[in-house]
């Protein structure tokens, strides 16, 4: 009995134990969770950070290449087996490109993922936070820059899908351009009551009223290529909404003594030309922008103090040296160029614009010659003299781009000094001489300048917009020339002109490929043997990795 | 939870009576009648029998027989004495008149008789129904080895074992075929009981057997953690009456054996000459530096001491050893040191009715790493020779002009990375027997882990351009290169961390055992707790030192403000993180006349780490077996001494790769956005959530068979299994768009794995002085995806393993596809060279491409086999003669592709001015930029067949006084390798989702002598 009683016992308290310990949730003490993140004004805030870092995250890499390597304005060749990766670059600027570039399926990557991360930042907010006029403006802003990125990414590939419900997980199809253009104009219309109207710090990088009215003058100035209707009598109108923003004080063009500081690594809040930029900072570990990385030669590590570098004692040659008495040698990769035609456009030697280029034979600030020490075959790969180990010291010349000279069909320049030298270079957004550490610039980069809003709206009354306010389309160009050369105003001036003008104004801004399909351009043959003439590759296709995990998205005609 | 540790306090409470009440027990007086008993035991085949456990029936006095077999006992009259040994027949002898005994025991069929450990207890061999091997110590591979992946390394037919030719990376174990795409993992741990205790805890000197738990009816009562097997470590334990003290020691030296056959100065300079080519004045120096061989020792020297004690009285055994390593690495600067003391006592109370165990065990390990290790393997391998180590002046020689071109002895010297780390296992046991046969287990256990870090790179490091300072990634796996050049701020930089992981079990679980007539029972149920919290701690960074000389000692002296970009590093976010996982499982064991075995398990597992529809998953099992030989049909044949079949099916669990939030909703820091003026932190999910992520099941169907035949003198097992995985866990691709980041941890796709294995061993030589034991095992494995729908998506035709070679950035070399198995091979198919030297390449269509036209990546790809072999083997062979004994393991890995991108990555010939190249490139020409292209042309044939370690030993047995045995031996590692594989070893990771990719692989295989001793007393 005893016994029994004995085992009964055991049993019992067994078996209490295993029903008393099955609680198996663990409190989480150690992360933000929507429990507790986001409640504050300042949390909805932070909260709708993610969204501007992926603004900022591919703009000047993935979406730059996408919009200005497909045009005469820039490429980037191979160098033997340097930079062929695949054949991105060969294949974006002889319009070849599949459905496998990864640079096409990158800038869909990263569009797609600003939308989403809108998206749930919208819902977030929608559902968190309590019915307030920060509220509204919160949500407002989020909504513009989900509109910004279905804006980029109609752009470029046309017809995409509109996911707009964040935690909806069906697919979407592509919607046709038509339906992505009336979605965008609905979503910037309804918000424009609800963004800020100030300039200024408070709202540097974030979108405004303006910027809304920017992107609405973009959509329309381009509606034939986008929809198949003009539209210029309403960018005309969104562009004099901007123009009259604070009384017509709010934006106004930079005097051409500070055009070129407008795209330093100092430029930022105070500038009264930017009406929406990306705020990039040298420290922020996601901040990509290392134009100078692509655009700087070599040999120019130095000059321009490119990632720390730093002369030293050294004087010429220094390029043979890497480090001692306070040398610091830290070359830029420097492999991206400009064409020959595209660099014709800056014909006029009183231009500001002009030295935003490094051609020809290069010197030191004092005007002295930089010299480059190297040897016979480093600097001429076909060198068949005795002495290919011999010194070679010379001037460093950037020489127009041409032809390849290993054949009229290479792509590839070669792997000497001499094909590192090719090309004339871009420094718009000049080496941050303030960033020592790293290779990342703290150069903002703007989307939508006053400039560009004059000349949309001349471009727009000269294609048959009706003009406003008394301005022509003469009148508005020699506006912004005005600030730019001290040559003598046009006193006529054609559609022709108008592009022209945009491709001195607008270099390395992302908007070429833009300029290039309205104007009829892009279909040229420039380059290094670009001559591909398909009009269907005015639109991207859909990537492979997009449609890999969206079964139901048809690929755009042609590819 | 409360009842456990108040039953557990309780216990403790009488532990600590029993201690007080213990020693009148020692010193009991005999009783009337008895008196010594003195003999000796032999063994059939002649030759004392050592260790043998004497014990005088239905009392507690037992003794065990020394080195020559002689024993001596108390006893009276009509007692009866057995005799029993681990691989005797148990014997019975009744006390006569006699003082004086010579008692001959006959050898048991070893193999059946042996006890395997099953978890939640143990089982003989002949009642298995599941498949399970065990390796006893003195089958484990030897050498100077501190992982025990490396110890079992071909032991177990099955287990795909490889070893890393880096001494501080474990093994990659796979068990049976990759279950899953999400991280292949290791087998899951259980030391003495201890479920998921770290095996860098063990000294192998302390282990007693390792069984491996293969198929799901063995290893489904581990639930959820046994999805990749289950390894069983027991560890050695004192025994009634027999004092043992012993010393293992030996002293290895391990050399290099292979590296990369690189080209000398004079080799390349030739090279270059006959491509009209010539080095830059800044690096050719006329020098002719070996630069792999400057970064390693001519010779790294390793120790390891091992004292054990261990014994017992009549109500307790105890054992305790104390292991120190000292292990120097093949390249200059690594080591790793160890201590290891454990404990063990087992003590028994209330007049045997309860036992209690504790056993402790601390693991303190003090490891130096070479700083940046894959950095400077890289440039050690593509420096050029006529590049000296150091100018005139005594400083390093750098060229840095040229682009990622950095001195890697100034790397390794003007740095240090240094890692020490702790684990402590405490487990205290107890058992309590009840009546009818039933059995009360506690098990509580405590694990914690810590480490403290530290690195430091000196000011040297401020030459280095931070813009193209970038991290060479781990070799095989293929992640992209990242940029640390910025991390280095200015005048050295240090940083310091330190975390603890810890883990609280509790399990209890209650044993019934009864026989009646022809009907034996076992069953089980039980309870299992545990708590994991790991990542508890911080790091921290400074930089801007004012010398050198501190090291990572003293971060205060650091001034990281007056840096402008730097950042101080606080690590990453989801580094802490807690886990629960719960348990209750059941099993039965029905045996009826030890002929038909059915065994029967279930196990309910919830985890914290799921999502919340979703916590509870249920794994069963079951497993039938039919002892043949026993039959009455049988009783006549002569061929058979044993004769099984066994058949299992069960359903086991996988997590791996799943923490504590990842089916959460979780925001984190994202980056620095500009907001009103300053960069502020933003915070945004960091990962889609998903509450119905759920537990991956692999369904095993496993069919066996076990027999001996020639008296014992052959036996064999095979294993037939069939293994389903679905639900499998992956970070699945989706559209952005929907979710950000455009990956989201979720259940999907199913992976099959079919294979066979086979177990042999023969003794075909048995004499008196010579005999001769040969085991051979065998695996074959098939593995096929066979889904990857995901739950949005389809992740089918994802191709992967990105080395990001020159050039060839997004040139991938594996795709996962429906219907090929993982490490499926897709690339360039190469077309040989064109008349001017330049490699082509088939395209899509067939044709080829011409001149310097590049084929399409992605487009223009092969199907072009795949990295899992065939066919694995391992064969050992113990011959005795006299007290020598030798022990030769040969093992060998069939039919398996490589993809040797390590040598298309240093067949780069368009740079050799500037970087080094193999001498097997020296037929391509610098004309040809398309030769390093990764293609069919660097896919080799993986097989090879490698004498792995040969041991000769003498024992001397006899003799010495006091001494009861001593044993010297020698022992190579790595003898030789045939194989036809270009690369530095053949021996390349299977494990992970992208096995059989050599890259970045520097690291140069070696070849250990070892001389040892072992004494016990």
């Amino acid at each position: 009995m005893k016994k029994i009683l004995y085992i009964t016992g055991c049993i019992a308290s067994l078996s209490v134990l295993i029903a008393s310990c099955h609680k198996i949730n663990v409190a989480v003490t150690s992360e933000l969770t929507p429990e507790v993140y986001p409640q504050t004004d300042a949390q909805f805030s932070s909260a709708s950070g993610p969204v501007y870092i992926n603004l900022r995250s591919e703009f000047a890499t993935t979406y730059f290449f996408l919009q200005s390597m497909t045009t005469d304005e820039s490429l980037l060749p191979t160098y033997a087996a340097d930079w062929i990766d695949g054949n991105r670059y060969l294949e974006l600027h002889r319009h070849t490109w599949t459905k496998d570039n990864a640079v096409v399926a990158g800038g869909w990557n990263y569009l797609a993922n600003m939308i989403g991360t809108a998206n749930q930042t919208i819902s977030i907010i929608n559902k968190s936070a309590p019915p307030s006029d920060s509220k509204n403006t919160g949500i407002a802003e989020l909504k513009t820059m989900r509109a910004l990125a279905y804006f980029m990414m109609m752009d470029l590939y046309g017809n995409v899908p509109l996911d707009t419900v964040y935690g909806n997980t069906s697919l979407n199809t592509n919607a046709p351009r038509t339906q992505v253009f009336s979605f965008i104009e609905s979503e910037l219309k309804a918000s424009i009551p609800f963004l800020k109207s100030t300039s200024g710090a408070s709202t540097y990088g974030k979108p405004t009223k303006y910027m809304a009215f920017a992107m609405l003058a973009k959509m329309y100035l381009n509606a034939v290529q986008y929809t198949g209707t003009a539209k210029y009598n309403e960018c005309i109108a969104a562009c004099d909404s901007v123009m009259g923003a604070g009384g017509g004080s709010q934006y106004a063009l930079e005097p051409r003594a500070t055009y070129l500081q407008m795209f330093y690594p100092t430029n930022g809040p105070s500038l009264k030309e930017f009406i929406f930029s990306i705020p990039f900072d040298a420290s922020t570990s996601n901040g990509y922008m290392f134009h100078a990385r692509y655009d700087l030669n070599r040999n120019l590590g130095i000059k321009y103090l490119y990632s720390g570098s730093t002369p030293g004692a050294f004087t010429n040659p220094v390029m043979n040296l890497n480090s001692g008495n306070g040398l610091s040698n830290n070359k830029p990769s420097g492999p991206r160029c400009t064409t020959d035609s595209y660099f014709a456009y800056f014909n006029d030697a009183n231009d500001v614009r002009n030295r935003q280029w490094l051609s020809g034979l290069q010197t030191w600030a004092d005007g002295s010659p930089i010299l480059v020490s190297t040897t016979n075959l480093g600097y001429n790969q076909f060198y068949t003299g005795g002495s290919p180990a011999g010194a070679y010291t010379y001037q460093l010349n950037l020489l127009p781009l041409g032809t390849s000279r290993l054949g009229a069909t290479a792509f590839d320049l070669g792997k000497d000094e001499i094909a590192w030298n090719t090309g004339t270079r871009n420094i718009k957004f000049i080496a941050d001489y303030t960033n020592t550490t790293s290779r990342n610039q703290n150069n903002d980069v703007p989307i939508f300048r006053y400039s560009d809003i004059l000349l949309m709206k001349a471009e727009a009354i000269q294609r048959g917009g009706t003009p406003t306010l008394g301005h022509t389309t003469l009148s508005l160009v020699n506006l912004l020339r005005a600030q730019r050369t001290t040559t003598a105003a046009l006193s006529s001036i054609t559609l022709d002109d108008i592009y022209t003008e945009r491709c001195r104004e607008m270099a390395w801004e992302c908007w070429h490929r833009n300029d290039m399909i309205r104007f009829g351009k892009f279909e040229d043959s420039y380059g290094l043997a670009k001559t591909n003439a398909d009009t269907y590759r005015r639109i991207f296709p859909v990537p492979t990795t997009a449609i890999a995990t969206n079964s139901k998205l048809v690929q755009n005609t042609g590819y | 939870m409360r009842l456990t540790y108040l039953l557990s306090l309780e216990a403790k409470r009488c532990c600590y009576l029993l201690f007080f009440l213990l020693p009148p027990l020692f010193i009991m007086a005999q009783s009337p009648g008895t008196r010594e008993i003195k003999g000796t035991v032999t063994a059939a085949k002649g030759g004392p029998a050592i260790g043998v456990t004497v014990t005088v029936k239905e009392t507690k006095r037992s003794t065990a027989t020394g080195a020559n077999g002689a024993f001596s006992i108390t006893a009276k009259q009509g007692d009866v004495l057995v005799f029993s040994g681990v691989s005797f027949e148990t014997r019975e002898v009744a006390v006569t008149g006699e003082n004086q005994y010579t008692i001959a025991l006959t050898e048991s069929s070893a193999v059946l008789n042996d006890v395997v450990v099953v978890g939640y207890g143990k089982s003989s061999r002949k009642n298995l129904s599941s498949s399970i091997n065990t390796v006893k110590p003195e089958d484990l591979n030897r050498g100077a080895i501190s992982d025990v992946g490396q110890l079992l390394q071909g032991k177990v037919p099955g287990l795909n074992i490889t070893a890393s030719g880096d001494p501080n990376k474990p093994a990659a174990v796979i068990l049976r075929g990759a279950s899953t795409v999400n991280s292949p993992g290791a087998p899951f741990y259980v030391i003495d009981g201890v479920p998921g205790a770290d095996i860098a805890t063990i000294a192998p000197d302390d282990i007693a057997s390792i069984d491996v738990l293969k198929d799901a009816a063995a290893t489904a009562i581990y639930g959820n953690r046994a999805g990749s097997g289950v390894i069983m470590v027991t560890t050695k334990r004192g025994r009634k009456g027999q004092v043992q003290t012993s010393y293992n020691g030996y002293v290895g030296i391990e050399k290099v054996s292979n590296s990369l056959d690189l080209m000398d100065a004079g080799q390349l300079r030739a090279y270059l000459a006959a491509n009209a080519s010539a080095f830059s004045p800044n690096d050719d120096k006329a020098a002719n530096t070996d630069w792999m061989k400057e970064i390693q020792r001519s010779t790294a020297i390793s120790h390891n001491h091992n004292i054990s004690l261990s014994g017992g009285g009549e109500h307790s055994t105890y054992s305790a050893s104390i292991n120190f390593i000292d292990k120097q690495g093949i390249l200059i600067k690594s080591g790793l040191k160890r201590v290891i003391a454990r404990l063990n006592v087992e003590q028994y109370a209330l007049n045997d009715k309860i036992k209690f165990g504790l056993n402790v065990t601390n693991s303190s390990s003090n490891a130096t790493y070479v700083p940046l290790q894959n950095i400077v393997l890289l440039q050690a391998a593509k420096h050029l020779p006529v590049s000296p180590v150091k100018n005139p002046d005594s400083t390093y020689f750098e060229n840095l002009n040229t682009t990622g071109y950095f001195n890697p002895l100034a790397i390794v010297n003007n740095a240090s990375d240094d890692t020490k780390y702790n684990t402590l296992i405490g487990g205290f046991t107890t058992e309590v027997k009840l009546p009818l046969g039933l059995t009360y287990n506690v098990n509580l256990s405590y694990q914690k882990t810590t480490s403290l870090h530290g690195e430091f790179y000196s000011s040297y490091y401020g030459k280095y351009p931070t813009s193209n300072f970038y991290n060479n990634p781990d070799p095989g796996i293929g992640i992209a290169h990242t940029l640390i050049g910025n991390l280095f701020g200015k005048n050295g930089s240090a940083l310091r961390s330190t975390f603890q992981n810890t883990a609280k079990t509790v399990e209890s679980f209650l044993t019934w055992n009864k026989k009646f007539n022809n009907h034996t029972i076992n069953a089980v149920i039980g309870y299992s707790w545990v708590e994991n919290t790991y990542g508890e701690g911080f790091q921290t960074s400074s930089t801007n030192f004012p010398t050198d000389n501190f090291g990572y000692n003293n971060l205060v002296l650091g001034n990281p403000y007056g840096i402008s970009n730097y950042r101080i590093n606080l690590g990453s976010d989801l580094t802490y993180g807690q886990t629960r996982l719960i348990s209750d499982f059941g099993r039965l064991n029905y045996n009826f006349k030890d002929k038909y075995l059915v065994q029967g398990s279930i196990r309910r597992d919830g985890s914290s780490v799921f999502g919340t529809n979703h916590e509870y998953g249920y794994f069963p099992a079951v497993g039938l077996a039919w002892r043949i030989d026993q039959e009455g049909f049988m009783d006549k044949q002569t061929v058979f001494s044993d004769l099984k079949l066994r058949f299992s099916y069960g359903v086991t669990g996988n997590s791996q790769g799943i923490g504590a939030f990842t089916s959460k909703l979780v925001y984190g820091i994202t980056g620095t956005y500009y907001n009103n003026g300053v960069q502020e932190n933003a915070f945004g999910p960091l990962q889609g959530s998903n509450p119905d992520l759920r537990w991956e099941k692999t369904a095993t169907t496993n069919i066996g068979l076990d027999f001996s035949i020639l008296k014992g003198r052959l036996s064999a097992t095979i294993d037939v299994y069939n293994k389903n995985t679905t639900d499998m866990l992956f970070n699945y691709a989706v559209s952005p768009a929907l979710v950000p980041g455009g990956r989201i941890w979720a259940n999907g796709g199913s992976i099959n794995n079919k294979g066979i294995e086979l177990s042999l061993t023969a003794t075909p030589v048995s004499s008196g002085l010579f005999t001769w034991t040969s085991t051979v095992n065998m695996a074959h494995n098939n593995n096929r995806i066979t889904s990857l729908q995901g739950p949005f998506s389809n992740g089918d035709s994802i191709r992967y393993s990105d080395p990001e070679g020159p050039g060839q950035t997004n040139a991938t070399l594996q795709l996962l596809k429906v219907g090929y198995p993982i490490g499926q091979f897709f690339t360039l198919k190469y077309a040989g060279k064109d008349q001017s030297g330049i490699s082509q390449f088939y395209k899509k269509d067939g044709s080829m491409t011409a001149g310097t036209v590049t084929p399409g990546i992605g487009t223009d790809y092969f199907y072009a086999g795949d990295a899992q072999p065939k066919l694995l083997v391992g064969w050992s062979n113990t011959l005795r003669y006299k007290n020598f004994d030798l022990n030769i393991f040969i093992r060998g890995v069939f039919g398996n592709k490589i993809f040797n991108a390590t040598r298309a990555d240093l067949s780069y010939t368009t740079a050799a001015s500037g970087n080094n190249i193999l001498v097997s490139a020296a037929d391509d020409k610098i004309a040809d930029i398309k030769n390093s292209f990764y293609s069919t042309r660097y896919i080799e044939n993986g097989s090879y067949v490698r004498l792995d370690n040969a041991t000769l030993a003498y024992n001397i047995k006899n003799g010495i006084k006091y001494v009861s045995n001593i044993r010297v031996y020698a022992s190579v590692n790595n003898l030789f390798t045939i194989t036809g594989y270009k690369g530095i070893d053949p021996e390349i990771g299977q494990g992970g989702v992208a096995p059989g990719i050599d890259y970045n692989n520097f690291f140069p295989k070696t070849r250990t002598i070892l001389f040892g001793v072992n004494v016990s007393f």
